[in-house]
C-alpha cells in the first residue's frame, strides 16, 4: 500500500470513510477543521456515496448527524471542544435515547490553550453525559480507533466520543493509504423506523432509558477491560513505579522514558471512560507510585478509586493548567524516578541557553490581521469615529485581533458580541452610563449564534451599534462556507444563499446599512448615522454590514482597487500608524527614525493613507520609483 | 558529547522555525515526504489558526519511528531557521552536537555562539533571503536553507532525493525552487569546505 503524509484530522476522516460513515457534519473551529475537509477529500477519492456538510453551528451539525444515525446510517459530527458546549443539549439527550447506525462525536480538545477560550476536557463532558470515550495518541491510532468506535456504538446502541487533541489533530504522520477501498454498501435496514418509546420518550420513559444507559455503561466497562486499545508496555516484575497515560501524553511519556534511559511499565489507556477499573487495579498492584499523564484534565485520575499511590493533576504533581510539553513530561518522570532511587539520563536542555535568549528580550511576534484585511479598516474607522471611551464588545474569529487595535473590549464565546452589547447597554442604563456601545461580529459567527441574541436585543428595546464584519467566508479556519455563501462543503455551487441583511431586517432591526469599509469616509458616516439611530427616541439597535471579502479568500476585488503607496521622506517615525493601524507591511526602520513599507507583503490596498494623519503616506504616482529603505 | 538519548541512528529530530508566510509548513512537508520516499516513518507537528496570522511559526519533525509529535528543548539534531529572531527563539531546542542552519545577514550574539560551541553544536548562517531574491522571489528562502543544510550534510537525505520530492511538490515555480535548492546546496558545500566545525560562518 502506498504511504502518504496525513494530518491527524485527515487520518480521522480517512478512518470514517474506510468504516462506511455516510453522513459527516461539522462547524469549523481550530483544531478540528480539517476533519470534514478530509472527509470530503476521501469521499471523492474513493467515490463513496456519503454526505458532508458544514452546518450553521455545532448543535445543528450534531442533530443532522444524529438523525442519520437514527435512520440507521453510520454518521459522525466534528467540532472544536467548545463547540460541544453548543451541542451539549442533544449530546446529553442522545446518550439516553441511544442510536441505531454507529454515531461518533469528535470534539477536538485544545490543551494550552493554543486557539480557544478554555482548556476544557471533552472527556469530562462525556462522563457527565455517560458517553464512552476513545482517546487516540497518534494519527495512526485515531484512524484505527474509528473502527472500534463504530463497533462499540452499534453493539451497545449508544453515541461514542472520539477525542483528539490539538497536537494529534495537527500532527503529520506517514500512513499507508489504499488506492481503492473496494465495494461498500449501505446497510439495507437504513431507513428511519418509528419507535415512540425511544425517539419520543417522555420524562417517565427517560427514567427507564437512564437505567438502560447505566446498564450499557456497565457492559461497556467490562468490554473495555479486555480491549486491545488498553495495553501495558515494558511490563516488568517488581517494578515499584508505573505510568498510566492516554492520548498524546502517552506518546510523550514513551519518548521521555526512552530519553531518560529507563524501562518503566506503562499502561496506555485508549478508552479513558468508562475506565477499565480491573485492568488499572491489576497494573497498580504491587507498585509504590503511579504517575497519571493525560490531557487536558483529570478524567482517568478521577475515576481511580484508591488514589493514594497516584501522582497526577488532582494530586498536584502534574501541572493542572497548560499543555503537557515534552519538557514537562521529561522533568516530571525524571524527578519521580530519581526520588525512587533510579538512575536516569540527565536532561540535555541547557537552561543557560534559554536564559541568554530570554535576556535578549526579543519582541514577541503576536498574530496580526493580514495586510489588506478589511477588518483593520473597519476597526480603524470605528476607533476614529467613537474614540477610546466607547465600549467595543467583540467576538470569535480573525477579528478578535481587533483587541490589538483596542477595538475589541470583550469576547466570551460565539455570538456574545451581540449579547454583551445588549447586556452592557441594560446595565449602563441603570447607572446612567451612556457611552456608545459598538459591537463587532463576523459573518459566520453571526449566522452561528448572533441572530437569536439580536432578536432579544431588538425585542427588549436595547440600543447599540452592531457591525457585522462580512468577509464572505469563515476565514480564520480555512474558508468554509457560511449560510450566505454560494458553495457547499463538497465544493459545488448549489447553495441557497441567505443574505445577512434580510436576516437582520427579519429580526426587527430598523437601521441597516451595507458599506464597504475600504471607503473609510463613507464607512465613518454610516457609523455616525448608526449611532444617531441608537440615540433617536424612535431608534434602537443599528446594524452596519462591513462588506468586503477576505483578501486571502477572494483577492480579485483587491486587484480592482489597486492603490500603491509610498511613505514620504518627511516621515518622523511617530509610530501612530504602527499602533493605531498595525499593518504587518508597515515596519519601523532599524534605527527607529521612520516607518518603512515592506513591499514584499504589501498588497497595495492603500488603506494606510488614512492611517497617517500627518499625510506622510501618499498614493504612489505611476512615474515614481520605489524607494528602498529596508 | 553527542549522547543520543537511547535513540537509534536512523532517528532525526528537526525544528523548523520562521514567520508566518515564510513557508515553514511547506518545508516541513517537503522534508517529511522525502523521508517517506526513503521508507522512513515520520511524525511532525504543524501550526494552525491564530498563530498563522503573521506570528512565529515553528514545526517539529521526527524522522524514524517515534509516535510523539513534539520534540523537547535540548534534543533537536537540526534547527532550520528562516529568520534571525526565530532562530534565537528556538536555539535552545538544539541538542549537544546538533546543527543549526540559519537565514540571517548578521551574526548571532557572542555569548550564545560560545555556549553552542561548548555544547559541540554547529551554527551555519547564510543570507538565504538575499540568495532567494537574486532568483526573483523571497518565497524560496525556505528551500535555499534546506539546500544549505544538505550541503552541510545536516539532513539524513541525499540531494537527489530531495530534488525529486521538491519537483513533485512544486508544480508551480518548480524551476525557481530547484534553483534555490542548488544555490543553497552550493553555499553549504562551500562553507563546509572552508570552515571547520565552528559557529558563525557566513556563506
Amino acid at each position: 500500500m502506498p504511504t502518504d503524509l496525513l494530518l491527524g484530522n485527515e487520518a480521522i476522516a480517512l478512518g470514517l470513510i474506510e468504516q462506511g460513515c455516510r453522513v459527516a457534519t461539522a462547524y469549523p473551529g481550530t483544531p478540528s477543521s480539517e476533519i470534514l475537509a478530509g472527509f470530503v477529500k476521501f469521499k471523492k477519492r474513493y467515490a463513496r456515496p456519503a454526505y458532508a456538510e458544514w452546518s450553521t453551528n455545532e448543535k445543528v451539525a450534531f442533530e443532522i448527524a444524529l438523525a442519520a444515525s437514527w435512520a440507521g446510517l453510520r454518521s459522525a459530527v466534528a467540532m472544536k471542544q467548545v463547540g460541544l458546549n453548543v451541542a451539549a443539549d442533544p449530546f446529553f439527550s442522545a446518550a439516553y435515547t441511544g442510536v441505531r447506525g454507529g454515531f461518533i462525536v469528535i470534539p477536538a480538545d485544545d490543551p494550552g490553550p493554543q486557539s480557544s477560550q478554555t482548556e476544557q476536557d471533552s472527556r469530562m463532558l462525556a462522563m457527565s453525559a455517560k458517553v464512552p470515550v476513545f482517546d487516540p495518541s497518534s494519527p495512526a491510532e485515531a484512524r484505527a480507533m474509528v473502527a472500534h468506535a463504530y463497533a462499540l456504538s452499534e453493539r451497545f446502541g449508544m453515541p461514542v466520543m472520539l477525542r483528539p487533541t490539538t497536537r494529534l489533530c495537527h500532527a503529520l504522520q506517514s500512513l499507508s493509504v489504499a488506492d481503492d477501498l473496494g465495494q461498500d454498501d449501505a446497510p439495507p435496514a437504513a431507513r428511519f423506523r418509528k419507535d415512540p418509546l425511544r425517539w419520543t420518550a417522555t420524562p417517565k420513559l427517560r427514567y427507564r432509558l437512564h437505567l438502560e444507559l447505566n446498564e450499557k455503561l456497565h457492559k461497556v466497562q467490562q468490554f473495555f477491560e479486555t480491549s486491545p486499545l488498553n495495553a501495558v508496555f515494558d511490563e516488568a516484575q517488581q517494578a515499584r513505579l508505573g505510568v498510566i497515560a492516554s492520548g498524546v501524553a502517552a506518546a510523550l511519556a514513551q519518548q521521555a522514558l526512552r530519553e531518560l534511559g529507563v524501562r518503566v511499565p506503562l499502561l496506555k489507556i485508549g478508552t479513558p471512560y468508562p475506565l477499565p477499573h480491573g485492568l488499572v487495579e491489576r497494573f497498580m498492584a504491587g507498585k509504590d507510585q503511579v504517575v497519571v499523564l493525560e490531557e487536558p484534565d483529570a478524567c482517568i485520575e478521577l475515576q481511580i478509586d484508591d488514589r493514594r499511590k497516584v501522582l497526577g493533576r488532582l494530586e498536584g504533581s502534574v501541572p493542572n493548567a497548560g499543555e503537557l510539553t515534552p519538557e514537562r513530561v521529561f522533568d516530571l518522570l525524571g524527578r519521580v524516578l530519581q526520588q525512587a532511587g533510579v538512575h536516569v539520563n540527565a536532561s540535555r536542555f541547557e537552561p543557560e541557553m534559554q536564559r541568554l535568549v530570554d535576556d535578549l528580550g526579543l519582541p514577541p511576534r503576536r498574530p496580526r490581521l493580514c495586510p489588506g484585511c478589511s477588518h483593520r479598516s473597519a476597526f480603524f474607522a470605528m476607533k476614529r469615529e467613537f474614540g477610546p471611551k466607547a465600549i467595543y464588545p467583540g467576538d470569535i474569529g480573525c477579528y478578535t485581533l481587533g483587541t490589538n487595535l483596542r477595538a475589541v473590549d470583550t469576547f466570551v464565546d460565539m455570538g456574545a458580541a451581540v449579547t454583551m452589547a445588549d447586556g452592557l447597554f441594560k446595565a449602563g442604563r441603570l447607572v446612567g452610563d451612556d457611552r456608545p456601545i459598538v459591537a463587532t461580529i463576523g459573518d459566520s459567527t453571526f449566522l452561528h449564534s448572533g441572530i437569536v441574541p439580536l432578536m432579544n436585543a431588538v425585542h427588549t428595546r436595547s440600543r447599540f451599534v452592531l457591525v457585522i464584519l462580512d468577509n464572505h467566508t469563515t476565514a480564520m479556519t480555512g474558508f468554509q462556507p457560511t449560510a450566505e455563501a454560494d458553495y457547499l462543503a463538497n465544493g459545488s455551487q448549489d447553495a441557497h444563499q441567505i443574505p445577512i441583511p434580510d436576516l437582520v431586517r427579519a429580526c426587527g432591526v430598523q437601521f441597516i446599512e451595507v458599506t464597504d469599509p475600504y471607503d473609510q469616509e463613507s464607512f465613518r458616516r454610516t457609523l455616525r448615522r448608526a449611532h444617531q439611530h441608537t440615540q433617536d427616541p424612535q431608534g434602537g439597535v443599528a446594524v452596519v454590514v462591513a462588506d468586503r471579502p477576505c483578501v486571502l479568500y477572494d483577492p480579485e476585488p483587491l486587484r480592482e482597487h489597486h492603490i500603491p503607496v509610498i511613505i514620504t521622506e518627511e516621515c518622523d517615525g511617530c509610530r501612530y500608524c504602527l499602533e493605531a493601524f498595525e499593518c504587518p507591511a508597515l515596519v519601523l526602520h532599524l534605527d527607529g527614525s521612520r516607518v518603512d513599507l515592506d513591499e514584499r507583503i504589501c498588497v497595495d490596498c492603500g488603506q494606510c493613507i488614512d492611517a497617517c494623519y500627518k499625510g506622510f503616506i501618499v498614493p504612489r504616482m505611476p512615474s515614481q520609483e520605489v524607494t528602498e529603505h529596508g | 558529547m553527542d549522547s543520543r538519548g537511547g535513540r537509534s541512528r536512523a532517528e532525526a529530530r528537526l525544528i523548523i522555525a520562521g514567520v508566518g508566510g515564510q513557508g515553514v509548513v511547506f518545508a516541513t512537508r517537503l522534508l517529511a515526504h522525502t523521508a517517506i520516499a526513503l521508507d522512513l516513518p515520520v511524525i511532525a507537528s504543524e501550526t494552525h489558526g491564530m498563530s498563522q496570522r503573521g506570528g512565529s511559526v515553528v514545526t517539529h519533525l521526527h524522522i524514524g519511528g517515534s509516535q510523539a509529535p513534539l520534540i523537547g528543548r535540548g534534543t533537536a539534531d537540526v534547527l532550520l531557521a528562516f529568520d534571525h529572531d526565530e532562530a534565537l527563539r528556538n536555539i535552545a531546542f538544539l541538542a549537544p552536537g546538533g546543527t543549526a542552519l540559519i537565514n540571517t545577514d548578521h551574526s548571532l550574539p557572542q555569548d550564545i555562539t560560545a555556549l553552542l560551541e561548548r555544547r559541540g553544536a554547529q551554527v551555519h548562517t547564510l543570507h538565504a533571503s538575499r540568495r532567494a531574491m537574486e532568483l526573483g522571489t523571497a518565497a524560496v528562502t525556505n528551500v535555499v536553507v534546506i539546500g544549505f543544510a544538505l550541503g552541510h550534510h545536516a539532513l539524513p537525505f541525499p540531494l537527489e532525493r530531495l530534488r525529486a520530492t521538491l519537483s513533485d511538490l512544486s508544480p508551480r515555480g518548480r524551476e525557481t525552487n530547484l534553483q534555490a535548492l542548488e544555490v543553497g546546496y552550493q553555499a553549504g558545500v562551500a562553507t563546509a569546505r572552508s570552515t571547520r566545525p565552528h559557529p558563525g560562518a557566513e556563506g
